[in-house]
């Protein structure tokens, strides 16, 4: 007992320790969660953004995009990105995706995913997911959900008005 | 019969005096073969598409089969498919026995690979080695590694940029051909190249 007392002390100084050194003010903080890239931008055409914790960046061909991330697209915009699964998603003017959930393991290409069509053009050429995992590739859209098995398909989504 | 059809004509009489809150239609598959199919659930009915400009829309939050014509799914969509990328390609390259090296013709198709990138303003390559089943499973995993290292290398001596490519060896797991164990097969001793 007293050893396991001590280690639980040792351990409060060195998370202090921690503390102090990053400088961080709340030690009620989530530990950092390492975030996997789930696609990345191929394509930009005209005004097209990631929404990111709230925080709106252009999108530029090259980025890495992760799991909860937005693209939005201006009425002049497009953008193509592709992800680590081969699923490739275009999308025309005025469009917001969200990309939900996401989940891919290479070894088996298995997977799942889930994007949150708001509004908007979205064209899809399917991947490993939806081709090794019937049923696990979804689009939300405001009024339905669409299943898909391992297909080129297009979905429009118009925005209130 | 008509107790079911005469309802259904009169809820899409009805609906189709609503705005249409959402369009959804299969496109021919770009990489050719078969086509797949979407189903659109929207809470009471699933409708499921699996013809190419097969098309459903959604009005009242109801979704129903529809006819929209080539054109107008053309010119709606025409931005959208503007904005898609180049897809992932995927190239298989083979290798001489017990050897990291690329079999001749196989030397000649592994150009394909490097002027694939050439195309893309940013890539990603993939590049997961395999072997036959002859040797033990440590001398096969190390064997299909050095496979995808020997491409990488060479990649990288062509000047694409290592940091965008990813290299795994599966060894004698993951067979092409199904053979028995110890069995010589030039169509296992590959690497499985994805360009995207």
């Amino acid at each position: 007992m007293p050893g396991r007392k001590k280690l639980a002390l040792a351990l409060w100084l060195a998370a202090g320790l921690l503390i102090a050194t990053a400088g961080v003010p709340a030690a009620t903080e989530a530990p950092p969660i390492v975030q996997k890239p789930i696609a990345q931008i191929k394509k930009v055409t005209g005004q097209a953004s990631v929404l990111r914790f709230g925080e709106r960046r252009p999108a530029i061909v090259g980025d890495m995009l992760f799991v909860n991330d937005v693209i939005e697209t201006g009425s002049d915009g497009g953008i193509g990105i592709t992800f680590i699964d081969n699923t490739v998603f275009s999308a025309g003017p005025s469009s917001q995706i969200a990309l939900d959930e996401f989940q891919f393991d290479s070894n088996d290409f298995r997977g799942a995913m889930l994007a949150d069509m708001r509004q908007g053009t979205l064209a899809v050429v399917s991947g490993d997911i939806a081709r090794s995992t019937p049923g696990a590739m979804k689009i939300k859209t405001p009024t339905a959900i669409l299943g898909v098995r391992g297909t080129t398909f297009a979905v429009q989504v118009y925005g209130e008005h | 019969m008509m107790r079911r059809t005469i309802p259904a004509l009169a809820s899409m009489v009805l609906l189709a005096g609503c705005p249409r809150q959402a369009l959804f239609v299969v496109l021919p598959n770009a990489e050719g073969g078969g086509v797949g199919a979407i189903t659109v659930e929207d809470g009471k009915t699933a409708t499921t598409l699996d013809q190419p400009y097969a098309t459903a829309e959604a009005r009242a939050g109801s979704t129903a089969p529809t006819a929209e014509n080539q054109e107008n799914i053309s010119v709606i969509f025409r931005r959208a498919i503007a904005a898609q990328p180049i897809l992932p390609q995927h190239i298989r390259l083979y290798f001489i026995l017990g050897s990291d090296e690329l079999t001749p013709e196989s030397k000649l198709a592994y150009r394909a690979v490097f002027d694939d990138t050439k195309q893309r303003p940013v890539y990603e390559i993939e590049v997961i080695g395999f072997t036959d089943t002859v040797g033990d499973l440590p001398y096969n995993q190390a064997l299909s590694l050095r496979r995808a290292a020997a491409i990488r290398d060479t990649l990288v001596r062509d000047g694409v940029d290592r940091r965008a490519i990813s290299i795994v060896g599966r060894g004698k797991r993951d067979l092409l051909v199904p053979t028995a164990d110890q069995t010589p097969e030039p169509r296992n001793r590959r690497v499985e190249i994805t360009v995207r």
